[in-house]
């Protein structure tokens, strides 16, 4: 301490490789990283591999896997899809056949939310409860919850400590052969908050770097403006290459005359403020084309119907939020050319790069493979 | 030797060691301090949220969701006729009714001691400052006004409720940052109108003791925004104004008295 911090601490029984996360142009500096919970780069190629690893429900029978990317699928921005054989419609379930009770959201820039994920904001800093607090806490959610694996933390530990190579691995992460579920939980974490996408035509027209076509910056404008589509004051822009302020909103679908305000995990079921009924998550419009059904119960099935929906279909209630001023015209009233240019240019967010990115797909083998 | 004064010596060992890792100079040996808060009212009553209790000059019932504002370049004016300007990294400040932690602005610079005659600020940011990207993370950063706008940031949203002409209870967002002048509506821009503008807080003299920290109150009296010398009628102006520069004028000049001070 006398001598400005220039002495070295005792040699450590383990040095994991400390990773930083690159700022792209634009994006936040700050980031939601749990003080107890740095990232390395051990503890990242650990959580890639328990992310796709199907042994983390707790079991070994071939029929009986399930992994984080049975669901979170890469090539669709880690949603199941629109496509997907089993979850037929994009609507998940559970390894028993419960479905989950919302449709799926993407992983994308989740190190830059701090005001909560899922659906409704539950699992956030301002959780009372310290074990729903961050991104950690999905993992063992996921392991127990009768919708997802249906397992038990025991059970998955287990499994895991038994999968030659993975002791070593925990070792290398976090400096003990010992499996634990806070260390899987850890691990799994780190790997998420490297699913970075900054590299879509968009942000390359940010940089610089690429023209937009003349129909995709009218989609632009009119993204931007009020008078036009209207979207930026939840869904960002410019100056806000999130796309998503990760705030919730009321926007505009049900009138609570129809009773469709009964959801338990809306987001008025965590704030207990009426002025919540009926919220939810602004998701981000990143690879959204890739990520439907759409909206938090999947009602729309493709992008047009959001269109048309924000264009003619909003429906008022006391609980709609103000930013939805044009709630008393059913909504923004876009024009056939309007609507194909707003949707030109929610497409310039696809990013290939990251949909392809092999550091964020699985792995080439296992642990325990030769 | 007492183990006291031990104590003190290690701790005074320990302490130079310490400062002497930093490059900053000693701290002067007086200081003074301002503290400013933030406070909405309504008719002199503390403001409430989300409920529509509200009437306006115009007869509009209306309630306030949410403000969210920015000032700058607030300025403390001293007797002997110098000046203050309030320059430490934050001297753009957020203020946003939604998050308590905006709500008071615990200035860094030491400021002379001495009596002051007036406080004054930008409502908004100025031109020089209002630049795109300045704040990327939010809260801040959630007020960026569109580029195809003028670019820059909102310097107030200020979203709520009111009744309309047809009896509906209709969403107002009450917007101002960078104008536009049009040539063709709303597609060819001729230029741009920088809206931000100087307040003059009336009865805002007040003294500042050596050694000492002195709290005041900025607050926000949000019917002033509707009242004069325009009396603002959201039937007139609808739900939105940020492409509407006659609207965004109005507001501007009303609000030139929006603001009073408390010590
Ligand atoms: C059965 C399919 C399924 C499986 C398996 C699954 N998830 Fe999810 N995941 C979902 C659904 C559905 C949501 C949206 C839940 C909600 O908010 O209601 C979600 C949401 C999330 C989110 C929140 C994203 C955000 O933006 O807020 C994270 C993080 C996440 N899952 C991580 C995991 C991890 C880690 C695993 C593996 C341990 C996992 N998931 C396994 C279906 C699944
Ligand atoms: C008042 C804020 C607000 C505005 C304005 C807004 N949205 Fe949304 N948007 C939301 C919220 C909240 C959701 C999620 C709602 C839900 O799941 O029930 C959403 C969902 C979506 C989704 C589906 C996301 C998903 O993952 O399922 C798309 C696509 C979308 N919005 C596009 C737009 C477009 C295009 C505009 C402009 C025409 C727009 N939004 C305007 C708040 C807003």
């Amino acid at each position: 301490m006398i001598s400005c911090g220039e002495d070295k601490p005792e040699p450590e029984p383990f040095q994991p490789t400390p990773y930083q996360i690159e700022v792209p142009y634009g994006f936040p500096t700050i980031f939601n990283i749990p003080e107890d919970n740095p990232m390395t780069v051990e503890g990242i190629e650990l959580g890639r591999y328990l992310f796709y690893d199907g042994r983390m429900s707790g079991r070994t029978h071939p029929d009986s896997l399930m992994s984080c990317a049975t669901c979170h699928i890469q090539a669709n921005s880690f949603e199941c899809g629109i496509n997907h054989p089993e979850y037929i419609g994009g609507f998940t379930h559970g390894i028993t056949g419960k479905p989950t009770p919302h449709v799926m959201l993407p992983m994308i820039n989740l190190v830059w939310n701090s005001y909560g994920y899922l659906w409704n904001g539950f699992v956030s800093k301002d959780n009372p409860n310290p074990n729903y607090r961050n991104i950690e806490a999905l993992v063992w959610m996921g392991i127990v919850a009768e919708h997802e694996m249906n397992s038990d933390t025991n059970l998955a530990k287990e499994t895991i400590q038994n999968i030659p190579g993975y002791p070593e691995l925990f070792k290398k992460a976090f400096g003990s052969e010992t499996v634990t579920v806070k260390n899987m939980s850890k691990a799994i974490a780190q790997f998420i908050r490297t699913l970075i996408s900054a590299n879509s035509k968009f942000d390359k027209y940010m940089r610089g770097e690429v023209q937009l076509t003349q129909s995709e910056l009218s989609g632009f404008v009119l993204f931007t403006t009020e008078e036009g589509a209207d979207c930026f004051h939840c869904h960002g822009g410019f100056g806000n290459p999130m796309f998503t302020t990760n705030l919730f909103y009321n926007n505009g679908k049900d009138s609570l005359f129809t009773g469709q305000f009964e959801d338990l995990r809306d987001r008025y079921h965590v704030t207990g403020d009426p002025m919540d009924l009926g919220a939810y998550k602004a998701t981000t419009l990143r690879n959204i084309e890739l990520t439907g059904p759409y909206m938090h119960d999947g009602r729309f099935a493709t992008l047009d119907d959001v269109i048309n929906f924000y264009s003619h279909d909003l429906v008022w209630s006391p609980y709609v939020n103000p930013l939805m001023h044009h709630i008393n015209n059913q909504g923004v009233q876009l024009t056939p050319q309007e609507k194909a240019d707003l949707k030109a240019f929610i497409q310039t967010l696809r990013d290939d790069e990251f949909l392809t990115n092999p550091d964020f797909g699985p792995p080439d083998k296992f642990p325990d493979e030769e | 030797m007492s183990k006291n004064i031990i104590n003190i010596i290690l701790l005074t060992l320990v302490s130079t060691a310490f400062f002497s890792c930093k490059e900053k100079p000693d701290p002067p040996e007086v200081e003074q301090h301002i503290v400013i808060n933030f406070d909405f009212k309504n008719n002199g009553e503390y403001l409430e949220f989300d409920t529509m209790m509200y009437i306006n000059e115009a007869g509009n019932h209306y309630m306030v969701n949410e403000i969210q504002f920015f000032i700058s370049d607030v300025i403390l004016h001293n007797s002997d006729g110098s000046e203050f300007l309030i320059d430490d990294w934050k001297d753009i400040h957020y203020v946003d009714t939604d998050v308590p932690a905006t709500h008071n602005w615990e200035v860094f610079d030491n400021i002379p001691a001495g009596e002051y005659e007036k406080v004054s600020f930008t409502f908004g940011i100025s031109e020089e400052k209002n630049h795109s990207f300045m704040f990327p993370n939010p809260p801040e950063r959630d007020m960026f006004w569109p580029e195809f706008l003028g670019g820059g940031y909102h310097y107030m949203k200020l979203n709520g409720k009111w009744l309309d002409d047809n009896q509906q209870i209709s969403p107002f967002d009450f917007h101002m940052g960078i104008g536009q002048i049009y040539y063709s509506y709303p597609d060819s821009i001729t230029d741009f109108v920088q809206n931000a503008y100087e307040v003059v807080l009336p009865n805002s003299s007040f003294d500042l003791e050596e050694n000492s920290t002195k709290n005041i109150s900025f607050i926000m009296n949000v019917e002033k925004w509707f009242e004069s010398p325009h009396t603002y009628d959201h039937n007139i102006w609808k739900g939105y104004i940020m492409q509407n520069q006659e609207a965004m004028n109005v507001a501007c000049e009303n609000g030139h008295d929006v603001f009073t001070i408390g010590f």
